[in-house]
């Protein structure tokens, strides 16, 4: 469903990846991990093209992303957003919008963008607040909340959009450690359900729960990748196991 | 005794005792007589030598130069509007005024007169073509060009009916009348002969009216000076020396003949009639109008301001390159010139292109066009003050960049620049007073306006500080309840 090729990713000076590779299937969990600028948010940054990267491929359900100087491409901007249209995405910072209403969030795009009525959307959104035990915070704004419930909010926000599949960068990195549980919850419910995701996070037990399959990286390579109890309990690579110890305490 | 005391008694020894002196001795030991005028009131009066701006020149040049000859002196003259020049004689910034002061009863409660040494009177002025103008009874319901605090303007104001447009200068009646923009110009004689007269579009129409005199001014306690000038007057009278100046500036006519009979009588003057010194309220309605084209000035400017404003953020942030970079330009001229100059090019310079536009018109262009730019600023911070992952998210829920900016960023960056856009309108509604240099009558106008006429400058400052406070007082109210709200929001 997701297949990235020969990715080149250049930020200025620094050659962050030389040529990665990354295949995600449909229904598939995969969970990245690795040291802190490892480049882990600029792949899923760069799959949403949010960010621009300047060679190999990326595509997404049969939809081509190419690199920023092939811009010209008559069906570039096209087909990002279409791209975008599949693919969910769930902040480490929340970035809910500050001046609408969690309900006006989560139907803002869902109404502008594909044009459904809204009395069908709120509808819609209050039985996903209901299952996530928020539906009393339907007119709050986001300023009221908990950045838990953010950051719940706003997996349901990128719900509404009825993605094929979703992008979490570090979504418990910003939490206190009292909040970290519930929206694990929320992302292990979905992936349950088998919404094709891939994650990138510090929290080692829950991706080793969730995970199909796990991806490590290390200066903006794959380094190794595989089951979970093959990473966790059998790494091949020295780098792999220091990183491991490292996390672990 | 200590040091300190021993030396501030050497130091009063030193100084030499003064003596008693009155006015002339002050100007003898100074070496030069200081006199007033504004010499942006132009020809043939006190004006810039055309071919060297350095120098003033006008018949009253020489004639403050003949008496401060006749005292032994030169003469230095000293800049002030024309406006204010009796209040500051009283403030003592000179000896006397010489710059065409109408002698009124009014000016005499506040400063004493000399003889007078000029007849002046006012002349009507339309266009070449106009046929059914043929006296000031005539201008009801027509547009009239005048300057403020003349007694032209008085004369204009008693008659009913008639739309009365205060100009700055004496130039610029004259080039409103050829094109079209007024009907019709009241003036001095002596104005009207040097920019009426010689512009090829318009002409002279009914006899001179409202006659009146020119007198010198000074200040009230200053006798001894009044009488010197008096003789001096009368000496310059009798040897032909003023006829030769008024000759020179083309000014003697049978008037000043007859008031060379007079002088040499020393038989007094009489001067135009007065309005009697009214109570403050009588004159509410005129303020309250003045304050109503303040509001509406204000308002529609900045209305437009904010539009144009949010349109060149647009264009600067999201345009194509050449739309950003035309943006870009237009914010940093109109930041950095004046709002005056930027007015003065709008109303005076572009009928000069074939464009003529009518005051309130150009006052809201004017001030709008200069406020967009700030407010285009003010955007452009609140814009960059969003934090990226707004339109991130924005982007990655399917958003394009223009459904975002409109939904998710805009509205945002507005609330962070609306405590801004409310110090500018208040900033704004102080700046609509510039329009009275397009012949605006709005709340400052009118205060200078009567002012002038009156010279009750302190009670009517008062009162109009108070209107604007009353007005922007409000607006400040209203920012604050709304930043509130808006913090209550987002918190
Ligand atoms: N906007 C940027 N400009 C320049 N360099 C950047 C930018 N974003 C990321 N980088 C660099 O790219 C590298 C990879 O960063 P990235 O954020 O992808 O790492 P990460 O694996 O997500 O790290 P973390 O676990 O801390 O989130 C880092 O060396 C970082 O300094
Ligand atoms: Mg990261």
């Amino acid at each position: 469903m997701i297949s990235v090729t020969g990715l080149h990713k250049h930020y200025g000076e620094n050659h962050l990846f030389k040529g990665l590779g990354l295949e995600v299937k449909r229904g598939e969990v995969v969970v990245l991990i690795g040291p802190s600028g490892s480049g882990k948010s600029t792949l899923l940054r760069c799959i949403t093209a949010l960010e621009s990267f300047q060679g190999g491929k990326v595509i997404v359900d049969g939809i081509e992303v190419h690199p920023e100087n092939e811009k010209k491409d008559r069906d570039y901007a096209e087909n990002i957003r279409r791209v975008r249209l599949k693919v969910g995405m769930v902040f480490q910072q929340f970035n809910l919008f500050p001046h609408m209403t969690v309900l006006e969030n989560i139907i803002e795009a869902p109404s502008k963008v594909l044009g459904l009525k809204k009395e069908d959307l709120k509808a819609q959104a209050k039985s996903l607040l209901k299952r996530i035990n928020l539906e009393n915070k339907t007119m709050s704004y986001p300023a009221e909340l908990s950045g838990g419930e953010q950051q719940r909010v706003a997996i349901i926000r990128a719900l509404a959009m009825k993605p094929e599949a979703m992008l979490f960068d570090e979504p418990t990195s910003s939490l206190d450690p009292e909040m970290v549980g519930e929206v694990l919850s929320v992302i292990t419910g979905l992936v349950n359900d088998g919404m094709t995701s891939v994650i990138a996070t510090h929290e080692m037990g829950f991706a080793r729960e969730v995970a199909d399959r796990i991806v490590v990286f290390d200066k903006g390579e794959i380094i190794e990748e595989g089951a979970p109890d093959d990473i966790f309990l059998r790494p091949r690579l020295q780098r792999t196991r220091a990183f491991l110890s490292r996390v672990n305490g | 005794m200590s040091l300190l005391v021993q030396l501030a008694l050497m130091l009063c020894m030193a100084a030499p005792a003064l003596p008693e002196s009155g006015p002339i001795e002050k100007i003898k030991a100074r070496g030069h007589l200081l006199w007033g005028s504004d010499a942006e009131g132009g020809a043939p009066y006190v004006f810039p030598d055309p071919k060297d701006p350095s120098r003033l020149i006008g018949f009253e040049v020489d004639l403050a130069e003949a008496i401060a000859r006749e005292l032994g002196v030169t003469a230095r003259q000293s800049q002030n509007a024309w406006d204010s020049l009796i209040p500051a004689l009283e403030r003592g910034d000179f000896d006397m005024v010489i710059n065409g002061i109408e002698i009124t009863p009014q000016r005499q409660e506040k400063a004493l007169f000399s003889l007078p040494y000029y007849i002046y009177s006012e002349q009507l002025v339309v266009r070449k073509d106009n046929k059914d103008i043929n006296s000031i009874e005539d201008l009801r319901g027509k547009k009239v060009g005048t300057l403020s605090g003349t007694v032209a303007q008085e004369i204009l104001t008693k008659k009913e009916g008639i739309d009365i447009r205060i100009y700055p200068g004496q130039v610029q009646p004259y080039e409103d009348l050829a094109i079209g923009r007024i009907d019709a110009v009241l003036l001095d004689l002596a104005i009207a002969a040097y920019y009426g007269e010689t512009n090829p579009k318009v002409k002279y129409t009914g006899q001179p009216v409202g006659e009146g005199h020119y007198g010198i001014a000074v200040r009230k306690e200053d006798k001894d000076l009044k009488e010197a000038i008096d003789k001096v007057i009368a000496r310059l009278s009798s040897t032909g020396e003023l006829r030769k100046i008024y000759e020179k500036w083309d000014l003697w006519d049978n008037n000043q003949e007859r008031l060379a009979e007079k002088v040499k009588a020393a038989e007094g003057y009489v001067g135009i009639d007065e309005s009697k010194k009214a109570p403050l309220y009588t004159f509410l309605p005129l303020l309250a109008k003045g304050a109503g084209i303040t509001i509406l000035i204000s308002s529609v400017s900045m209305l437009f301001a904010i539009i144009l404003g949010l349109v060149l953020t647009i264009a600067r942030l999201y345009g194509t390159a050449l739309l950003s970079r035309l943006a870009t330009a237009y914010i940093e001229i109109y930041r950095g010139t004046p709002l005056l100059i930027q007015l003065y090019i709008l109303y005076y310079g572009l009928p000069n292109i074939g464009i003529s536009l009518s005051p309130i018109i150009a006052a809201f262009l004017g001030l709008g066009m200069n406020y967009a730019a700030y407010e285009a600023e003010l955007y452009r911070a609140g814009i960059c003050a969003v934090p990226k992952g707004q339109m991130e998210a924005a982007l990655s829920l399917g958003m394009s960049k223009a459904l975002a900016v409109r939904r998710i960023i805009l509205p945002q960056a507005l609330r962070i620049a609306l405590p801004g856009v409310t110090n500018d309108f208040i900033a704004l509604f102080k700046d609509s007073s510039l329009v009275s240099i397009i012949a605006m009558v709005e709340l400052t106008k009118t205060y200078s306006i009567l002012a002038a006429s009156t010279l009750r400058f302190f009670e009517f400052g008062l009162v109009v500080a108070l209107l604007y406070l009353l007005m922007s007082y409000p607006l400040s109210l209203l920012a604050r309840r709304l930043e509130k709200r808006l913090k209550g929001e987002r918190k």
